[in-house]
């Protein structure tokens, strides 16, 4: 603009913000209708700003840990007095598991069972997160160059998270499990009840394609089905936290809002998710398997 | 009062180059807050709209520093990053940008219960336009709780990010 002269100046000050509202109005609706022209340019804007995300994410990290200290240091007694009770019952469940432990070796013994594919996981630090209504997914500091890969499950201890949608070589994004977008095949535990956790970017999940008899109730664990392919079988997911209707809701295990470091794993499953189809009528809904399409793989 | 808004004065000549950079430099500032994970509970879903808080500010104060262009590549970066359809926020911001710098005179050189006034109405314009958006983009109704809530949260915000940009702008630009 330096260069121009007063008149050619003042006519691109007039042109500019329409055609760039205009050229604004055309990317929403190209990347609309084909999710993949955007996702190199995406994967590549994350990688660049990763660097300055982490270091400006760290200061907030700070004083969140500051505020945490100070509130277990009013709570110190009372943390101890819970610790220690905790610390029984776990001692005798660890009894419990160790004999579960010994006898499930003996009989994979006796019935011969080959071993599940080794998983390796790496720790990541979340840089950023998607502010706003309409999305629910997370930024973590690792990417291609440390090993992550699409579809890879991303937990914490408490359990799943979501699941890694795009991968640059410093940075990934995360699906949270809770965005619209997300599907996760899982099994409701008590009546062994198979459905799919849709997220509709409520903080509650819901559960979907359910056998109508299935009697469900209010604090049953959800644990993944591992069909798909994408997840393994029996990774915690959350509790049926309301049965309001049609659909149940369930609350994820994991506190989605307070994770600040991810477990990326890897189960040898990536394999499972579809890269995204170019141009497909449904395309927001991206590249998910559906689960009935899915059972004749595993 | 009605004399002193008939005549917006004519933005003062800022030669500092640092001074020049401001108004982006904290519109980008904006963004990079808007998209830290803060680690408190449903926080995600109701971030405030930093960056249109700047927008604003700088819209009405010093148009000739944030230009559109500016604040398009800050909304498609901000798009990219954050995971949501690229091109949605720089639209809105484009848009909002257009809607105050038409309105501007009824607010320049008033006091701040007029502007607050004016960035409600804008921030309920853009959120609806926002949802609005969501909801054919998705093809679903999304609910409008989170939108209303998020609207609530950047208008209370505003006075304080009003106060910083204010207070920058006149520490490192001088009276103007």
């Amino acid at each position: 603009m330096i260069g121009l002269s007063p008149p050619r100046r003042a006519a691109m000050q007039r042109v500019a913000p329409p055609f760039l509202i205009l050229l604004s109005a055309t990317m929403v609706i190209l990347g609309k209708a084909d999710q993949v022209v955007f996702e190199s340019l995406r994967v590549s804007v994350a990688d660049t700003a990763s660097p300055a995300l982490d270091v400006f994410s760290r200061p907030l990290a700070a004083l969140g840990h500051l505020t945490d200290r100070a509130r277990d240091f009013v709570a110190v007694y009372q943390d101890n007095q819970r610790l220690a009770e905790e610390n029984e019952r776990l001692l005798n469940w660890q009894q419990a598991a160790l004999k579960l432990a010994s006898e499930n070796a003996r009989l994979r013994e006796l019935l011969k069972l080959t071993p599940e594919p080794a998983t390796t996981f790496l720790t990541a630090r979340v840089i950023a997160n998607s502010g706003g209504a309409y999305v629910r997914s997370l930024m973590v500091h690792a990417g291609s160059e440390n090993g992550v890969e699409r579809g890879q499950a991303a937990v914490t201890g408490e359990g799943l998270v979501g699941r890694v949608s795009e991968v640059g070589s410093r940075a990934a994004r995360v699906l949270l499990v809770t965005d619209l977008n997300s599907r996760v095949p899982v099994i409701v535990e008590g009546p062994q009840q198979r459905a799919l956790l849709t997220g509709d970017n409520s903080e509650r999940p819901c559960l979907r394609y359910l056998d109508a008899s299935a009697a469900i109730k209010v604090g049953d664990r959800v644990v993944t089905s591992g069909q798909g392919g994408v997840f393994p079988p029996g990774l915690p997911v959350g509790v049926v936290a309301s049965l309001d209707g049609e659909t149940p809701r369930v609350e994820p295990y994991v506190d989605l809002s307070q994770v600040e470091y991810i477990r990326i794993v890897d189960y040898g499953l990536a394999d499972g998710l579809p890269k995204p189809v170019p141009i497909a009528p449904r395309s927001g809904r991206r590249a998910e398997p559906l689960p009935g399409a899915q059972l004749g793989r595993r | 009062m009605a004399l002193k808004s008939a005549a917006i004065p004519a933005p003062q000549r800022v030669d500092n180059p640092v001074a020049r950079l401001l108004p982006i430099a904290t519109t980008v500032l904006a963004t990079i807050i808007s998209i830290q994970p803060a680690h408190i509970p449903g926080y995600a879903a109701l971030t405030p709209a930093f960056t249109l808080m700047a927008v604003y500010h700088w819209t009405i104060y010093r148009p000739d520093l944030l230009p559109p262009f500016a604040l398009f590549l800050v909304g498609i970066t901000q798009d990219l990053l954050t995971g949501v359809p690229p091109g949605v926020t720089a639209l809105v911001l484009l848009l909002a940008r257009g809607v105050v710098l038409r309105h501007r005179r009824h607010f320049v050189n008033r006091p701040f219960p007029f502007v607050w006034a004016g960035f409600t109405m804008l921030t309920g314009g853009a959120m609806m336009f926002l949802w609005t958006l969501h909801c054919l983009l998705d093809a679903v109704l999304v609910d409008l709780r989170g939108t209303v809530f998020r609207a609530v949260l950047t208008i209370s915000m505003f006075p304080i990010a009003s106060f910083l940009l204010g207070r920058s702008q006149r520490t490192v630009m001088g009276a103007g």
